[in-house]
């Protein structure tokens, strides 16, 4: 995994196949997205952990299935989705967001026109998703450029052993690449068409419920 | 997309939309990330095992139809070929069915490492304790074959 220039599907594969490294470059990769789209739904720190866990858990099953480049970052928006939506509907979890996370006055504002929010959304959903389609070095340089406070070019260098002078055409590169990802490429070739609500495709009703013929005077709660 | 497209054509803007995405995931993403590297401990390494994958659930339904309504059984289905499951959770009682019906032993699996065994009967029904909740996920085990859940959250 030294020179992180492994496509997304070589790294899928390979986590299938049982390579924990290429697990671990995937979730280093896709966590920024994962965590992204979850926040939107704006549930608490507990509440995000939550569903972050059950979208991991499940993914590592589902390896197999992501063959396209495309579909891993679709399966994670799609899943988390889901699972922010179900946290939403349930009832016994009435406590909105967590009044000790910071991160809810800085939105505060943000929340006067969902259609806006809904684009801007999308936006870092193409731009995360991209951004994990980098090869780790220029991925790498890109999180330093944007980290806040701001870091000077100097620190950069050091930390990533690009000379200063370097910094500048490297960055250029790294930002020509993401144009490229096809995250972006998708997210600029077309109108937005993920609906919140009407992406989920849940399955059909089932037809029948589960009526179990109590004839042994059993009480399942006692089995507890 | 076009005016997305050109202000993202100037490196400075693109740079700011990405800061901007990353605000948000920054503070929580080493957590979720060192979750998310554990997750690997639990893959399962059997070719003959079918994977169960949830394709319905009742709570997501309720969202759709702008509906909430407490007292609703929750439903959730995980379908493989040829062998599906079905879960009902009311507040004080887990059921289950395989489908088709047919007798098998079902294996809870929860993510704090609990597990325990209980029998389906002859037509497939099985009953989980009332209190299960949390992140879960069945194992069945069947004459006809063998399968995984989806994990869900009860």
């Amino acid at each position: 995994m030294d020179e992180g220039d492994y496509p997304i599907t070589w790294l899928v594969d390979a986590a299938a196949a049982g390579n924990e490294q290429a697990w671990q470059e995937i979730v280093d990769r896709y966590t920024p997205l994962l965590t992204s789209v979850i926040r939107r739904f704006r549930l608490s720190v507990a509440e995000t952990q939550d569903v972050a866990q059950t979208v991991w858990l499940r993914l590592v099953e589902h390896l197999s299935s992501l063959r396209e480049p495309r579909a891993l970052p679709t399966w994670i928006i799609t899943t988390s989705k889901r699972e922010s939506l179900r946290y939403l509907s349930d009832r016994r979890r009435s406590v909105p967001y967590d009044p000790l996370d910071p991160s809810w006055l800085a939105r505060s504002s943000e929340d006067a026109d969902p259609g806006a929010e809904l684009l801007r959304a999308e936006r870092h959903e193409a731009l995360l998703a991209g951004l994990a389609e980098l090869p780790s070095r220029q991925r790498e340089l890109l999180l330093l450029l944007v980290e806040e406070p701001p870091l000077s070019y100097a620190q950069i260098s050091k930390r990533t052993g690009v000379p200063v002078g370097s910094i500048g055409p490297t960055r250029g590169r790294a930002l020509a690449r993401l144009r490229e990802t096809f995250a972006f490429r998708e997210h600029l070739a077309g109108p937005a068409r993920v609906s919140v609500v009407a992406d989920g495709a849940n399955g059909a009703h089932p037809a029948t419920r589960i009526q179990r013929k109590r004839g042994d005077g059993r009480d399942a709660a006692t089995l507890g | 997309m076009a005016v997305t497209q050109q202000r993202w054509d100037e490196d400075e803007h693109l740079l700011d939309d990405l800061r901007d995405a990353l605000r948000e995931a920054a503070p929580l993403a080493g957590t979720l990330a060192e979750h998310g590297k554990g997750a690997y401990a639990w893959r399962t390494v059997d070719a003959d095992l079918l994977l169960a994958s949830l394709s319905f659930d009742s709570s997501l339904e309720r969202v759709q139809e702008r509906r909430s309504d407490p007292d609703d059984d929750r439903v959730l289905v995980f379908t493989a070929s040829p062998l599906s499951l079905e879960l009902e959770v009311t507040p004080g009682h887990v059921a289950g069915q395989i489908v088709p019906p047919g007798p098998g032993e079902i294996r809870v699996e929860t993510a704090e490492g609990v597990t325990f065994h209980v029998q389906a009967d002859d037509v497939g029904f099985f009953d989980l304790p009332g209190q299960l909740r949390g992140l879960v996920r069945l194992r069945c085990d069947t004459p006809t074959g063998r399968l995984v859940t989806d994990w869900v959250r009860l």
